[in-house]
């Protein structure tokens, strides 16, 4: 059905445009050379750390070859078809690249161009009102009801209410396992229009708020019976190449840089706020702390007591989401309807 | 140690521009040492590593193996950044570079020791500025945080420089200088020739973890000044140096074996303190250097108890500042269900030792004074009499059959039987509760009730304990009372069927005691659990529970027991069977649905026309 093979497209700057990581995995099975070396790169990195794997000439060999194969660049897209299959393969050339150990990872998912702008213009067509309008309307109210409104949203919205508040056993509060793919399904497959609505909704008083933080039900997806430690909260989220990707993603579109006006890399609210809602439905599931409405503190349910002599590491991690002005900038344009203005 | 030497940073960083010429300084590195004597030497690692892009062979970065001055050893050009950059999709291009140390001169050019810290150079896309157009900030420090890690015990020694390279190699014409402020009385000294800031003695976290100070930067051009303050942090990295403590000297804790003897109980618990930190990631290393160990060498005691191992930060405050410790707990559990003939008593001596501690003191002595009681399986010194209705239907539920304390026994399993008359009348039947703690008495035959020949009749119930096969033995007296009342025609099957207070308390139904079904009439105020139904037994339908009787039939409670759809507003209860709460009246056709419903068909007063009328 395929025709032949077609070379990784040149975007205008002449810069070779990432193939997806399925697609890379097909092109390099139809060359004998790629196939048969990152069969050897898998191999290697099977059950073995970086540095033997380096320590060993053939797994050396494999991999410089594989630099130079569409394998090495490629990414993944959100909620793509397959993204496990391009995640996998992903991180079975970049274990091997990366120390594995790294406190930021790269995020191996394209980059978002679209911008917050687009989702008020869709949100308010879909509305017939413009978001900033009411002041003295709940706008997390009236997020749910625009979610109601639309047969996908109301349908994904209350399966995942329903699976996260079902109570299974008077010891098992709910199946945590559940809720979590419920929530995922909802983010991957209801249009950011709505989801955003529902979870970056402004607020003026404490019912909104409680309304706010209610979103994800907390008490199953977020909430457990102890706080783990933040870096092992990490390393349990690492060895799941989903969650590992979901995070990397957030570190690189979160992370707050001194550099632009807004706090975050390239001025990008909307890849913020994208990857924050990708982490839900993990094992690192972010949320509102509190329904207070003065400040926003949003957290994972960590801590990092008990870090030892690797406290300031675990603070650190914990700091881009409690104290990310990124994060936090992004969270309040979104809603109060604005965004930054970028020059072309 | 094997390597004593330890960067006070994970990471350091800089900006690189185009063409700045060979031979710029660009940052300087500092080391820490474990024991005196001991000589720094730093290695680069020959790779750059870019994130998300390809890796570089480094032909532009050298170290100062002495010094730990990283330097520029070739200018990068404009196709250099743009070699460098390809495939980056950052907005800012950064490289990774790791630096080695070691005690001895390198022999190898090797990228792999366990010391190392990270150095990130941001490639900037222009030419180094003119001075003059860099802020105080720019001048006098990076964006990095001057974040230190010194560990505890360890020779003072010099670990960092304020002064930055790569700008004093720049801005020549201008006279930057620094100051330590809030450093009084702390073990910090700087040297303004060099601007080195060092540690002065050796720093103990036990007494303090973290120091806070300022570091104050003035920059001088002809008579402008500027001045930028910035925090200056150091943590103190804990050592095992502390032994484990008892506190209040509490080293002895009773345990006492007698109603509750599942595997699994917890008896009793003891508390060892530590001074030093304890991390709980990763949680089994931890768990391997603090040990709990029953000290025995009888096997029954060794398969019986096992001490479980828990611990958590705590905090000290030995001179008015707060330092983390560790408050371990050993819980001494039972690692099988002990048979109720068990008796004994004896010393359980657990052995804790800090592994990692290196001093006489490492390990404490617990002791559990341990009693195992013996329990007398036996009915209450009396036989039990129950009354039933002649009109109690099939599952009514008569009462329940308890062997002393049955009801605070936990892993001990009391099998209940009946052990049958010798005359016909035999209309009940005993079923075990939950946890085989009690027995629950039913109606099993409800014609027998009717037989005007069954008056009084007399059983035997044996209790049995599973495990040890020890059983006992009393009399149970049904008395039959009561007349017999005529069956309503057209009654269903359960009472949950009805969904009037009126035709509910006219019929009867599975589970019903006197022959008539009971209306519960509810509060009527939204979704409640206190809902509106007609049920056999107030008492036991719907209480929440859907116990064994009333899972021998879906008619008998499908309030307590349902798991159909239910139809209108409600809340479902545990596990999905039944209804938790519901509004206004809630009613079941047993095997199908449930609906709640309010009903808004309010009777109609019979007013003077309608009277005129009859």
């Amino acid at each position: 059905l395929a025709g032949p093979p077609s070379p990784p497209g040149q975007d205008p700057h002449g810069w070779r445009v990432p193939v997806d990581c399925v697609r890379a995995n097909e092109l390099c099975a139809g060359e004998p050379s790629c196939s048969s070396r990152y069969r050897t790169l898998r191999q290697c990195l099977a059950g073995r750390d970086r540095n033997t794997m380096l320590a060993n000439k053939e797994c050396q060999a494999a991999l410089e070859v594989l630099q130079e194969s569409p394998l090495y660049d490629c990414r993944c897209k959100r909620g793509m078809k397959k993204e496990l299959q391009c995640l996998q393969i992903y991180w079975s050339i970049h274990l091997g690249l990366t120390e594995g150990e790294e406190f930021y990872e790269a995020s191996p998912y394209e980059p978002v161009t679209s911008r917050l702008s687009d989702i008020f213009r869709l949100a308010s067509i879909f509305s017939g009102m413009d978001p900033a309008a009411n002041s003295k309307s709940n706008h997390c109210l009236d997020a749910a009801k625009a979610c109601n409104l639309n047969d996908n949203c109301k349908r994904l919205r209350s399966g995942y209410i329903s699976t996260c508040s079902k109570e299974i056993s008077a010891t098992e509060h709910c199946s945590r396992r559940k809720c979590h793919k419920a929530l995922r399904q909802f983010f991957d497959r209801v249009p950011s229009e709505y989801t955003y609505r529902l979870l970056f909704c402004s607020c003026k008083d404490q019912a909104c708020a409680e309304r706010r933080r209610q979103t994800i039900v907390p008490s199953c997806s977020y909430e457990d019976k102890e706080k783990p430690n933040c870096l092992d909260l990490r390393n349990t989220c690492r060895t799941d190449h989903l969650c590992r990707s979901r995070l990397a993603d957030f570190h690189t579109n979160c992370q707050a840089s001194f550099q632009s006006l807004t706090s975050c890399p390239g001025d990008n609210y909307q890849a913020c706020l994208g990857s924050y809602a990708g982490l839900i439905g993990f094992d690192m599931t972010p949320n509102y702390v509190d329904a207070s409405t003065t400040s926003i503190t949003i957290s994972p349910w960590c801590s990092c007591k008990g870090s030892g002599n690797m406290e300031e590491e675990c603070e650190k991690f914990l700091r881009d989401f409690t104290e990310n002005p990124c994060l936090r900038n992004a969270i309040q344009a979104f809603g109060n309807g604005t965004d930054v203005n970028l020059s072309p | 140690a094997a390597f004593g030497l330890y960067f006070p940073r994970k990471e350091y960083s800089e900006n690189v521009y185009i063409d700045q010429p060979a031979g710029t300084p660009l940052l300087r590195i500092h080391a820490l040492r474990d024991s005196h004597g001991e000589v720094a030497h730093f290695h680069l690692c020959q790779n750059l590593i870019i994130s998300r892009a390809r890796s570089h062979e480094n032909h532009w970065f050298q170290i100062r193996e002495k010094t730990g001055l990283l330097y520029l050893s070739k200018s990068l050009d404009r196709e250099d950044f743009n070699m460098l950059s390809v495939g980056n999709w950052m907005p800012l291009s950064k490289v990774m570079l790791y630096v080695f140390l070691s005690s001895h001169p390198f022999q190898e050019k090797e990228c792999d020791s366990a010391t190392r810290t990270t150095v990130f150079l941001s490639l900037i896309n222009a030419t180094a500025p003119v001075c003059s157009s860099l802020t105080a900030r720019q001048l006098c420090f990076t964006e990095m945080d001057l974040s230190f890690h010194i560990k505890e015990n360890k020779p003072p020694g010099t670990f960092h420089q304020l002064q930055l390279p790569s700008v004093h190699h720049l801005c020549q014409n201008l006279s930057i200088s620094y100051k330590l402020l809030a450093a009084e009385g702390m073990p910090f000294r700087y040297n303004e020739s060099t601007t080195g800031v060092s540690v002065t003695q050796r720093l103990d976290r036990e007494e303090r973890e973290r120091y806070e100070l300022i570091a104050k930067c003035t920059v001088r051009e002809g008579f402008r000044e500027m001045q930028v303050e910035v925090p200056f942090l150091v943590n103190v990295l804990d050592e095992d140096d502390s032994p484990p403590f008892l506190p209040n000297g509490t080293d002895t804790a009773d345990a006492v074996v007698e109603f509750n003897r599942k595997e699994g109980t917890v008896l009793a618990t003891l508390t060892v303190y530590d001074a030093d930190t304890t991390p709980i990631y990763p949680l089994e290393s931890s768990r391997k250097k603090y040990t709990g160990t029953i000290i025995t060498d009888d096997p029954w005691i060794s398969e019986t108890f096992q001490v479980e191992h828990i611990f958590d930060e705590i905090h000290f405050s030995p001179n008015g500042s707060q330092v983390r410790g560790t408050r371990h707990e050993y819980k001494l559990v039972l690692n099988r269900s002990i048979s109720v003939t068990d008796h004994r008593s004896f010393q359980l001596d657990v052995l804790v030792n800090d592994t990692e501690f290196h001093g006489p003191e490492r390990s404490v002595m617990l002791h559990f004074n341990v009693s195992i009681l013996p329990v007398s399986i036996q009915f209450p010194n009396m036989t039990y009499q129950f009354s039933v209705n002649r009109n109690a239907e099939r599952f009514a539920q008569i009462g329940k059959i308890c062997v002393e304390n049955c009801m605070k026994f936990r892993g001990v399993n009391i099998t209940y039987k009946l052990l049958s008359p010798n005359i016909s009348c035999y209309p009940v039947s005993i079923l075990q509760g939950r946890e085989d703690k009690y027995g629950s008495l039913y109606v099993n035959d409800s014609s027998v009730l009717r037989r005007p020949e069954c008056k009084e009749i007399q059983y035997t119930i044996q209790a049995t304990d599973k495990q040890s096969r020890k059983h006992t033995k009393t009399l149970l007296t049904i008395v039959l009372e009561g007349t017999l009342l005529k069956k309503e025609e057209d009654c269903p099957d359960s009472c949950a069927v009805s969904k009037h207070h009126a035709e509910c308390e006219e019929c009867g139904g599975l589970g019903v005691l006197t022959g008539r079904c009971q209306w519960r009439q509810g509060s009527g105020k939204g979704i409640t659990t206190n809902y509106s139904t007609c049920t056999p037994s107030i008492k036991t339908c719907p209480d929440g529970t859907c116990d064994v009787i009333e899972s021998k039939d879906p008619a008998v409670c499908p309030q307590d027991c349902t798991s159909g759809n239910i139809i209108g507003g409600h809340g479902k209860g545990t596990g999905n069977l039944g209804i938790k709460s519901g509004h206004g009246i809630c009613y079941c056709f047993p095997k199908k649905n449930c609906y709640c419903e309010k009903d808004d068909i309010t009777e109609q007063l019979c007013d003077d026309v309608c009277k005129t009328v009859i």
